[in-house]
């Protein structure tokens, strides 16, 4: 395929980027999903220059990023789908058309993503329906009974197994991606720390790279480790707090609100390192605003002793009762090779046995010295997403033990200069739910002219969605919960 | 007959108690300080204050739905002894009028469920409907099994007849205790049949059907709910009273001590184990249905 071949947090020129004819442009895009790669943006290089799209796309087995360029004529946008033959782009075309007013021919399931009114294709979008006299349509949301976000799902049942679920979002859209054009640069950390509340450290990161990469800015080995740090304590914080969910909506009381204990000391250590329990005002570029002193330090090993300990018994009382795993087992299967195609990723993914980590298929920051253990589970139901979270814990909180007691000496802080023109950069960050992208153009000032944000959030939905295929309707909150996605990261 | 009008009212002012203090128990086994005992009393009369307000498809079913709801309750709630008083309603018989006074009130609430036409309530009456009709047995197999023992229909003889003079009224208790139990915890809605506490639509089986009822239609409903768990939490403890004399007192001691025992055990149950998947609660129901015909073997062998 002819591509511009870049790696994570490496920047590049835009004008080292091939932009090729329509024909070209599709056949380059396809070469590259036929061997396995995965797609993680389809939009337009520069906002206002909206014929000029570009195709990115990973390979996980070499650590690379291929970067496409397509020129379309003015007033013809218009490309064949490539979703017919590979499910997981079907999204991103989706996101194309409705938002750039790209035609995607012959796409399988144009949807609007973020939009409800938006009419893709010259009619008014219309919820696909089951047809049949016992057919049962079950409409949730978007407001829902618990004080969780907005989401419209619509089942299509007989009696109580669902057929099909669609999912409906884009209450929360609230033009992230747009803002970080407009804001001011010391707004913009404040800004990515708010995409989505549960993945702060997540998307703060993600930012952060893609600013010093811009920059060429350097970070000391020291701040690196804190920001890896604080990403693991995120990771232990929100999968002790989805195990409680998911143990909570089977009904165990016991262990829901001991997860729920456990989880306030993790974030509690996260608060003696930077004052925030989740983690804002941590990040700043060109490094971190806090440092570790002998006495958090002192603080944070001892709490999460206490974590190591106790997550081990209660996890030994969940994955041992019967009556939890009667619930778990063979509920909301999404098998391997489906998840392949329509592109999981995090740890959805890696309950379904695709071997993909960020932090070990595209190293950044301190993981690239100090890498962390791949962990997948094969079955790909809720209880290989319940016992990964559990297996993950254990891992972050090793990684967290290994650096506090080896931390490096240095500045948490570098000084950062104005941002390379005409440049390009893409970031990828493993955040807990999966994998977080970044990406950002500049223009011959320097000032940024398109920023896109894929949050794992976006590839997943599809994910659930599919689980709940002939799966009881009641099992929906345990298979939704077992994904524990975002509302406001898929909306932006 | 005093101390049948005793019982009555001990059983319309008491229930909400019951229900407190079993969530209470549950709160202070996962950890956490709950709601105080007397909670569901202020919610009770929260909902009081609260306009009624009813969907505009529905009819009248859902209008007088809550109180034929309420007084079928209430009436099987008079035939009920408390420390083996005479209750209120008590004649030859009562013992199907029992059973299907509940049954009535089930099933009005079931067709204001399907009146209001939301897809939620039409899954929830489904559903109801389906545990229904294997709840049923497990009552007149503990029960009825009694009443074919000592050949008496009354609630009131019959708990009057069980003798402790014979080793099989042993076996006969720890039988008819478990499976009045796992008919409570099904009837009531409480773990591991149904989570009270949830509040996933999808998931519910009682609390969908009264999802769009607000004001005194919920008021009823919820009251109601309170008097059925006490109403099966009595039921349980009219199977101890052989152990102790022929008093009032004495009796009146073992329905508290039962009742405390049975709200304790409720909160563990609740706090330990996980809800059922839906498509196994039948067979845990027919569980406590053979449970309920081993009595009746017992009998027959031992005779």
């Amino acid at each position: 395929m002819i591509s511009l071949q870049v790696q994570n947090n490496q920047p590049f020129r835009i004008d080292e980027i091939p932009f090729l004819n329509k024909s070209d442009f599709v056949d380059s895009v396809s070469e590259g999903l036929s061997n396995g790669f995965r797609m993680i943006g389809l939009f337009p290089a520069d906002k206002n220059v909206t014929h000029k799209i570009i195709s990115l796309l990973i390979d996980p087995d070499f650590s690379s990023i291929h970067i496409t360029g397509g020129e379309f004529p003015k007033d013809k946008l218009e490309f064949e789908s490539f979703a017919n033959q590979y499910p997981q782009t079907n999204y991103f075309e989706c996101e194309l058309a409705e938002n750039y007013g790209y035609e995607p021919i012959g796409h399988p399931w144009l949807r609007p993503v973020r939009k409800q009114n938006i009419i893709l294709g010259n009619k008014p979008y219309q919820f696909y329906k089951l047809e049949g006299d016992e057919v049962h349509e079950v409409a949730v949301g978007p407001i829902h009974a618990g004080v969780i976000e907005p989401g419209h799902f619509r089942f299509q049942c007989h009696g109580e197994l669902v057929y099909h679920l669609e999912i409906n979002l884009g209450y929360q859209h609230r033009g992230v991606e747009a803002m970080m054009l407009d804001t001011k640069n010391n707004q913009r950390v404040v800004l990515s720390e708010s995409i989505t509340g549960d993945t702060v450290i997540g998307h703060t990161y993600a930012h952060c790279s893609v600013i010093e990469s811009l920059t060429d800015t350097q970070i000391s080995l020291r701040a690196q480790v804190i920001r890896s740090v604080a990403e693991e304590f995120e990771r232990i914080a929100m999968h002790l707090s989805g195990l409680g969910g998911v143990a909570n909506d089977v009904g165990l009381a016991i262990v829901s609100s001991s997860y729920g204990r456990l989880r306030t000391l993790v974030i509690n250590s996260l608060a003696l390192l930077c004052g925030s329990r989740f983690g804002r005002g941590l990040f700043i570029y060109g490094g971190v605003r806090f440092d570790f002193n002998d006495e958090n330090v002192k603080q944070i090993i001892s709490n999460l002793e206490i974590v190591r300990k106790d997550v081990s018994a209660i996890n030994k009382f969940l994955f041992s009762s019967t009556g939890a795993l009667t619930r778990f087992e063979n509920t909301g299967i999404v098998n391997k090779d489906i998840a392949q195609q329509i592109g999981l990723v995090g740890m959805a993914a890696r309950s379904s046995g695709i071997e993909t980590d960020a932090r070990i298929n595209y190293p950044y920051g301190a993981y690239r010295y100090f890498p962390v253990s791949l962990i997948t589970l094969p079955s790909g139901d809720v209880f290989a997403r319940a016992r990964l979270r559990a297996l993950e814990i254990d891992e972050s909180l090793r990684f967290i033990f290994e650096q506090m007691e080896n931390l490096s000496d240095g500045e948490i802080k570098s000084d950062v200069g104005s941002a390379n023109p005409r440049s390009g950069i893409v970031s990828i960050v493993e955040g807990w739910r999966g994998e977080i992208v970044h990406i950002a153009f500049t223009d011959s000032e320097g000032k940024i002219i398109q920023y896109k944000i894929k949050d794992p959030s976006f590839n997943n939905w599809y994910g659930l969605s599919l689980a709940l295929r002939k799966t009881a309707i009641s099992d929906f909150p345990l298979c939704n919960k077992s994904f524990d996605l975002s509302y406001a990261g898929h909306d932006l | 007959m005093i101390q049948g009008i005793i019982s009555i009212l001990i059983i319309l002012l008491l229930a909400p108690m019951f229900a407190g203090l079993v969530n209470k128990l549950k709160a202070i086994f996962t950890g956490r300080i709950g709601a105080p005992t007397i909670q569901p009393y202020y919610d009770l009369k929260r909902l009081l204050r609260k306009e009624t307000i009813n969907a505009d498809s529905s009819s009248f079913i859902s209008a007088i739905s809550p109180v034929i709801n309420f007084v079928s309750v209430v009436i099987a709630a008079a035939m009920l002894p408390i420390g083996l008083a005479r209750p209120v309603i008590s004649f030859e018989g009562d013992i199907i009028l029992f059973a299907y006074v509940l049954g009535l009130a089930r099933f009005f609430q079931i067709l204001a469920a399907m009146d209001i036409g939301s897809s939620f309530e039409g899954m929830g009456a489904a559903r109801e409907t389906t545990f229904a009709v294997f709840a049923e047995p497990i009552f007149f197999f503990t029960l009825g099994s009694i009443a074919f023992m000592s050949g008496l229909t009354s609630i009131y003889d019959i708990y009057h007849s069980i003798r402790l003079d014979n080793v099989t009224y042993i076996i006969f208790i720890i039988v008819c205790s478990t499976s009045a139990f796992i008919l409570a915890v099904t009837e009531c809605s409480r773990m591991p049949v149904d989570d009270p506490n949830t509040h996933l639509e999808l998931t519910m089986i009682h609390e969908v059907m009264i999802l769009d009822n607000s004001g005194i239609d919920l008021f009823l409903y919820q009251y109601s709910s309170y008097i059925k768990l006490f109403i099966y939490a009595i039921l349980e403890t009219s199977f101890f009273y052989p152990f102790g004399v022929k008093s009032y007192t004495v009796g009146i001691i073992i329905f508290v001590v039962v009742i405390a025992v049975l709200s304790i055990t409720l909160a563990v149950v609740e706090t330990i184990t996980s809800r059922f998947k839906m498509k196994n609660i039948p067979q845990y129901l027919l569980f406590a249905t053979a449970i309920g015909i081993l009595n009746l073997l017992i009998y027959t062998f031992t005779k």
